[in-house]
């Protein structure tokens, strides 16, 4: 089957807003295309493969030399466009007549099978030339891909979760069975893809199913008419959902994106199979401070998801916890229907069990949350304030009596979380945007006064609307009082609430401060410049929180 | 070289101006008399004294805007004298009765592009190149990114859009004057055989061309309560104002697009809202601006409308050809 194939399909998936569409075109793609090409359509559209073979600007400077189009005037394209590959494929467009050769139809597996290994074997200037020839015997329509996937930048808006689904009702079989398939190192094989449509359903694959995730509600002002005692206080973790499963000896990690994340953690799956009994734990995952015993940063735990086999350093310098709150299934009987107290005298039951008699020690890498006895609502707020100190983003607060049904049922779990902290701070750069968001002005700086200066103190580039972006991208284009390239320094004049979640001090930046997820949660046009906030005010924030 | 004020033409107050023949082109404001290119609102202002433009023009303005303007018509080729300036129009290519327009004066010849395409289009006449010394053309396009396909195949595209969702009301945002009427005489080429409704901005521009001896395919003018059923794989043709707002509601189960050269670049087909983006346009792409700037032998040429610093660059380092920049 043809490239040509994956192109439209590409196109399509690009092109198509409902999920179910999408669903359809990607079956009706795994229906008549072969299977070989069908599995590497698979690893790509689940970015398994993001290999940059060539960077932006090589390709760029390549094209530049063979078809001496001046280097700015390239750059230039790409301020519009955003995206090399596509800059050099919409110029390619203009190359046509350059085309005397054949075209050659080649199959995705081709492709990425022969064509694009081959090439990294070639010293730069045979490279160069495989390049041209490539861009001069593909048809047009392949030139896209075949430049993503060359730099890298191969994205489509389809989830993993999205081929499961796809693949699940192809052959109709579970979701969740699929993703089980899916998981791991999945090749670009026959095998692969046959294995994955196998309509044969082994016991381990079974063995793995999570349950549906039961998910809290945002705080309702009615909860507060009901007596303290019918509830039970958590702390809300800032880390990954997850359901912990042990049956019949195997582990299995899901998250609540119904993702099986077991390589990313092996020594968690390790440390759990040494656990006598089967269970089915919901919890959290968290990269743990082990000496104050409070979460680290999420950001640290960010560098451990998208990391398959860690090595052992990684493993050490970021620790990672499992933190159970519920017991759903022991030893094959399933408990969700029991109440939530009655649950967690098992889980404390189970938990004391399993640390005295589990040959390994578990406790350094698995614990059950501990509960928070508020005596009355007020004291429950002042937990919920002091939660920031913990790393922490609030209390869950769950109902004694509640079973573990499925998704965001109303009444019976409820999230409370912390406010963010806000500042009024001025807009003073704003640079180009990237990606969908090329030619418009989207990442913007943000000033606070100091005296009769201000300050930058905060970069954010979301929390806009489409039309709102349209709308200051205008009036920033108007109000340029200087360009540096692609940033532009502006006149001062708008004003915006910046929330964040965390401050403190630092040396790197001028304000002296440094906040952590910084975005746009206002508009301030009712807001002068001189209404902003000052950094003094930055400061008795952070006095305040400390 | 000249100051800025001895020029023939130049920019007064944002729009091209003569003075000695005290005529503007396509002005923005209110003036004693204007030239127009074309009948786009967007180069049309009232409360002029006079209009002059091709006979063409004329009829489609006077349909959009009311009989109550005064206008003086030309044909194309057809030479007049204001001031001891000789002017003419000649077809741009753009859409119905759409023009540039020359001026010779002391033996000097300037052209003004107006919004001009190559491209082929059965619904007006095809570009005619014009030798000129002074260009001012328009460059709405002005980058190598935008190369445009051929129109049969982006009507095919269009063909297989709708054709793909049979359950569908395919809903095809475009330009009421022109760009319409254009796209329903290559979809009317196309697979596609389905009924093709059009607003009722769009059906009135239609009768006007067919009165002006275009071609163009029957459509039905879509009313608000037809039945949905009835609208079931069918295309309707729609004004881009009205695809923000409620009146997608008077649909059920649609697929949108638009069709607009600006839809070439992913980023802003994503960035549209439309489901899908169709590139084509009633501009010159880079290739057209460059083969008009070389046929027209012009050796000094002004752009206007769009990314003109890139391609004046190219032009000065490339092809030697002295660009100016007007004053605003």
């Amino acid at each position: 089957m043809s490239l040509k194939k994956f192109s439209e399909l590409f196109g399509d998936l690009d092109s198509i807003n409902s999920t179910n569409n999408k669903i359809a075109v990607l079956k009706n793609y795994f229906l008549s295309n072969d299977p070989i090409d069908n599995a590497w359509a698979i690893y790509l559209l689940t970015g398994k493969s993001n290999k940059r073979f060539i960077s932006g600007r090589y390709l760029k400077n390549l094209f530049s030399q063979i078809y001496e189009y001046p280097q700015w005037l390239i750059d230039t394209c790409y301020l519009k466009v955003g995206d090399s590959a596509e800059v050099i494929t919409l110029l390619l467009k203009n190359k046509t007549n350059s085309r005397k050769k054949k075209l050659s139809n080649i199959s995705l597996n081709e492709l990425l099978s022969e064509i694009i290994p081959a090439l990294s074997k070639l010293n730069e200037e045979e490279k160069n030339l495989e390049i041209k020839n490539l861009w001069e015997t593909l048809p047009e329509d392949n030139h896209l891909i075949f430049n993503k996937i060359l730099t890298g930048t191969f994205r489509v808006g389809v989830s993993i979760g999205l081929i499961t689904k796809s693949i699940s009702k192809l052959i109709n079989i579970d979701e969740e069975i699929i993703s089980h398939r899916l998981m791991g190192d999945f090749k670009p094989s026959i095998d692969s893809y046959e294995f994955l449509i196998n309509k044969n359903i082994n016991l381990q694959e079974l063995n793995s199913k999570p349950f549906p995730f039961l998910l809290a509600n945002t705080i309702e002002d009615k909860i507060f008419e009901n007596s303290i005692n019918d509830f039970q206080f958590e702390w809300k973790y800032d880390g990954i959902r997850m359901q912990l499963i042990k049956r019949s000896g195997n582990v299995s990690l899901w998250t609540r994106g119904q993702e099986l994340v077991n390589e990313s953690f092996p020594e968690l799956v390790e440390k759990m199979s040494h656990i006598k009994d089967d269970f089915v734990l919901d919890g959290e995952l968290l990269v743990w401070n082990f000496k104050e015993q409070i979460a680290f940063d999420f950001s640290l735990l960010q560098k451990r998801i998208n990391r398959k086999s860690p090595t052992r350093t990684i493993q050490i310098k970021y620790p990672i916890i499992f933190i159970a709150y519920d017991l759903l299934e022991i030893n094959g009987r399933d408990i969700r229907e029991i109440k939530l107290e009655n649950r967690r005298i098992e889980l404390e039951k189970y938990f004391s069990k399993w640390q005295i008699k589990t040959e390994n020690n578990i406790s350094d890498i698995f614990k059950i949350c501990d509960l928070i006895f508020p005596k009355d609502w007020p004291d429950a707020l002042t937990y919920k304030e002091k939660s920031r100190e913990n790393n922490t983003e609030g209390l869950i607060i769950k109902k004694k009596t509640s079973i573990y049904s499925s998704g965001r049922k109303k009444g019976i779990w409820w999230k409370y979380k912390v406010d963010p902290m806000q500042l009024d701070a001025v807009l003073i750069y704003a640079k180009g945007g990237s990606g969908r968001r090329a030619g418009l002005y989207t990442d913007y700086s943000f000033a606070l006064w100091k005296d009769k200066e201000l300050i930058k103190f905060a970069s954010a580039y979301s929390g806009l609307t489409n039309i709102e972006i349209k709308e200051l991208d205008k009036w920033i284009r108007k109000n340029t009082i200087e360009k540096f390239g692609p940033v532009r320094s502006l006149k001062p004049e708008m004003v915006f609430e910046i929330s964040f979640e965390k401050i403190q001090i630092s040396n790197r930046h001028k304000s002296g401060i440094a906040v952590r997820f910084p975005r746009i949660t206002k508009w301030r046009k009712d807001k002068k410049i001189n209404d902003a906030d000052t950094l003094e005010n930055a400061y008795e924030l952070m006095k305040k929180i400390s | 070289m000249r100051t800025k004020q001895e020029y023939l033409i130049r920019y007064k107050d944002g729009n091209l101006y003569c003075e000695l023949a005290d005529i503007w082109i396509d002005p923005s404001k209110p003036v004693k008399k204007a030239l127009i290119t074309h009948a786009h609102f967007d180069h049309f202002t009232f409360g002029c004294e006079e209009y002059i433009s091709t006979k063409e023009t004329a009829i489609l303005l006077k349909e959009r805007v009311g009989d109550n303007i005064k206008i003086k018509t030309f044909e194309y080729g057809e030479e007049f004298k204001i001031n001891g300036i000789t002017i003419s129009f000649h077809p741009s290519g753009h859409i119905l009765g759409s023009s540039q327009i020359r001026f010779i004066f002391a033996e000097e010849k300037w052209l003004i592009s107006g919004d001009f395409k190559l491209q082929k289009d059965e619904t007006c006449k095809q570009y005619e190149i014009v030798k000129t010394d002074y260009l001012i053309s328009e460059c709405t396009f002005g980058l190598p990114i935008f190369k445009w396909d051929e129109s049969n195949k982006i009507a095919n595209d269009i063909s297989k859009w709708i054709t793909n969702s049979p359950e569908k009301t395919s809903l095809l945002f475009c330009y009421s004057l022109g760009k319409a009427q254009r796209l329903l005489n290559e979809i009317s080429q196309t697979n596609f055989k389905g009924n093709i409704y059009s607003h009722g901005s769009i059906h009135k521009m239609n009768n006007s061309y067919r009165e002006l001896g275009i071609d163009i395919k029957d459509t039905i003018k879509i009313e608000n309560k037809r039945k949905i059923d009835e609208l079931k794989g069918s295309l309707i043709l729609l004004p881009p104002s009205l695809s923000k707002g409620s009146y997608l509601k008077n649909f059920k189960n649609i697929q949108t697009a638009f069709a607009s050269g600006w839809m070439s670049i992913r980023a802003l087909r994503k960035r549209s809202g439309y489901d899908k983006g169709f590139a084509i346009s009633d501009h010159a792409d880079w290739d057209g601006i460059l083969e008009v700037v070389k046929k027209s032998e012009a050796k000094n040429v002004f752009f206007h409308h769009g990314d003109r610093e890139a391609l004046s660059k190219y032009l000065v380092e490339k092809e030697s050809i002295n660009v100016l920049l007007f004053g605003k």
